[in-house]
């Protein structure tokens, strides 16, 4: 299978030695959904940033489509476009003016310019708002704008960073069935960063959980929360969480990938059934507040790997 | 948005060389951000107008001088508006970065050197319009330029390359400060506090010796000398920095001077926005 985007041992260093980046390596398949997990400050957007060839690599290489992101930065840039974190448009200017403006520095032909601007607006809903200065749009209006402009020039890749941070629920929900909508329907290829859960997990084919700069973990969705089994068991304690666990896995009741943050402790359970070890803990004399089996979910395979809460760190 | 999105992928034309049609593309959108925000092009004006209105004819009764001196003023006035005009252009470029689409255009696949001549060609274009309005209304007051074809050439390339530099100067600025309010602290010491030293009110040797030799340094006062000469036939202020006997050979090298200036600025401001540019 082709490679859309091929990294290798990439990294950036900003002044003060400030390693955003630790030498990542990944590849996304032409057509696929890759979504990069973390929370603020994780590296995702510096990752974003140098294969959008705005950032600098300190080492490492990776390429798009064969473009080399630092040799050939503006090959590179001629078959990618960004939806950037916050809004970048030229907010006194009309949507059809923003939008054809992308058209013609990617050099699309006037002529299916157009015809490809008034095809994205009916698909994006933006039809009646085209020729109204973007100062009038909504968050979501503007927001769907951005993205139907990314796709005017038919990128090969697709990068959303961040997309929908800052948004209402509403406006949230609407922009995440557009990016749905290209997933499904098209077979750009998409590198997605967020450290919203469920969008990674309804929008990507696979992810790769970016913490503190480097990769912890790399797959699809499923294969990552089945590293965890089918169930596991969350208990919340009243003595010290770290000590308590020690104690289970002393008793044979925890294994390696059981955590514990806070006064929260989760127990993957993978063979072990769910009523014989709430009974054996229990029984072991864990005083807990609550107990409760559910099944795992990628912020647990995310708590197990960084000990850290995603959507509490973003 | 509920239709089917079309299909996104199909071959793209290798990468084209060909400058222009983005430089075009990029200018037109700079000029119709100006455009949109007519106190980019109506400031700049009021101060130089009200100089050569107002103030010259005011100094002149007070001072008893001829009528030359409202043309002395009001040519200097050229040398207030270029530097307002091209450094509030400057503030166009930190409101790109600030809330506007510059992360866009520099994810474009254009010579990111294309973003700074674009926004050059609208800010030279619209002080080129400033200066006219500036000397038709200083012509209808009344004020005599003595002008042949060849003092015009003098005249349109001098200020045009003090434009050029000027500008460079704002974009070099303009992406070295992180703030817009840091920028336009410093316009003052850019734009205004040089035309006071650069023979714009008063011929420079009028100043104390040190600073005369000062003013000799300045492209202002160069450029001055040099529309001076342009438009009012007039080779004193070239004189008072070369001292020379030649008026062909001192408008020479005052043009140097200027020409240098605007390589050099425009030099700087595009290798500082591109290396700003990318981190």
């Amino acid at each position: 299978m082709e490679l859309a985007i091929e990294v290798n041992e990439l990294a950036k260093t900003y002044p003060g030695d400030v390693q955003a980046v630790k030498e990542i390596s990944f590849g996304v398949e032409a057509g696929e959904v890759f979504g990069l997990l973390g929370p603020n400050g994780a590296g995702k957007s510096t990752t974003v940033g140098m294969l959008t060839t705005t950032i600098l690599p300190s080492s490492g290489s990776a390429q798009l489509v064969g473009y080399d992101v630092v040799r050939q930065a503006r090959e590179t840039r001629s078959v990618s476009s960004v939806v950037f974190q916050e809004p970048v448009v030229d907010r006194s200017l009309s949507g059809r003016r923003n939008l054809d403006v992308h058209a013609r520095l990617w050099r699309v032909e006037p002529a299916e310019a157009k015809a490809r601007i008034d095809e994205l607006a009916n698909t994006l809903g933006l039809t009646a708002l085209l020729d109204r200065p973007l100062s009038t749009y909504s968050g979501g209006q503007q927001r769907r704008l951005e993205i139907a402009r990314a796709l005017v020039s038919r990128p090969r890749v697709l990068f959303l960073d961040e997309p929908t941070v800052g948004l209402d629920p509403r406006i949230r929900a609407e922009l995440l069935d557009v990016i749905a909508g290209l997933r499904d329907r098209t077979s750009t290829t998409i590198l997605l960063t967020t450290h919203y859960l469920d969008e990674a997990e309804r929008l990507c084919d696979r992810l790769a959980i970016i913490h503190e700069g480097t990769i912890v973990a790399l797959d699809s969705p499923a294969a990552l929360r089945a590293e965890l089994g089918e169930k596991i068991v969350e208990l919340r304690v009243c003595d010290n969480a770290q000590r308590t666990l020690e104690l289970l896995r002393e008793r044979g009741l925890a294994g390696e990938d059981a955590f514990a943050v806070g006064a929260t402790i989760t127990l993957p359970l993978h063979e072990r059934g769910a009523p014989e070890t709430i009974a054996a803990i229990e029984g072991a004399g864990v005083r807990t507040t609550a107990i409760a089996t559910r099944e795992p979910t990628l912020d647990d395979v995310y708590l197990r790997l960084t000990g850290g809460q995603l959507s509490a760190a973003a | 948005m509920t239709a089917a999105t079309p299909e996104l992928v199909t071959p793209l034309p290798a990468i084209a060389r060909d400058p222009f049609r983005p430089l075009a593309t990029l200018a037109h959108r700079r000029f119709q951000l100006s455009a949109r925000t007519p106190r980019e092009l109506v400031v700049p004006l009021l101060t130089p107008i009200l100089f050569a209105l107002v103030i010259a004819p005011a100094l002149k009764q007070a001072l008893h001088t001829s009528t030359a001196y409202e043309a002395f003023v009001a040519t200097g006035t050229i040398g207030l508006l270029i530097p307002l005009n091209t450094m509030f252009a400057g503030i166009s470029v930190l409101v790109d970065r600030e809330s506007g689409a510059q992360r866009e255009l520099l994810a474009a696949p254009i010579p990111r050197a294309l973003l700074v001549l674009a926004n050059l060609i609208v800010a030279f274009a619209v002080t080129a319009l400033q200066i006219a309005v500036l000397l038709a209304v200083a012509r209808a007051r009344g004020i005599h330029f003595d002008v042949t074809t060849t003092g015009l050439v003098w005249f349109i390339v001098a200020g045009s390359m003090f434009t050029v530099g000027m500008y460079g100067a704002a974009e070099t600025l303009a992406a070295r400060v992180p703030r817009t309010e840091e920028y336009i602290g410093r316009v003052p010491a850019i734009a205004i506090v040089p035309w006071f030293l650069a023979g714009s009110l008063f011929p420079i040797n009028a100043l104390p010796g040190f600073l005369t030799w000062v003013a000799r340094l300045l492209p202002l006062t160069h450029t001055l000398a040099l529309v001076r000469y342009g438009l009012l036939n007039d080779p004193s202020s070239l004189d008072n920095i070369w001292g020379m006997h030649n008026t062909t050979t001192m408008a020479a090298l005052s043009l140097i001077v200027v020409a240098a200036f605007a390589v050099l600025l425009t030099t700087a401001g595009i290798r500082v926005f591109s290396r700003t540019a990318v981190r």
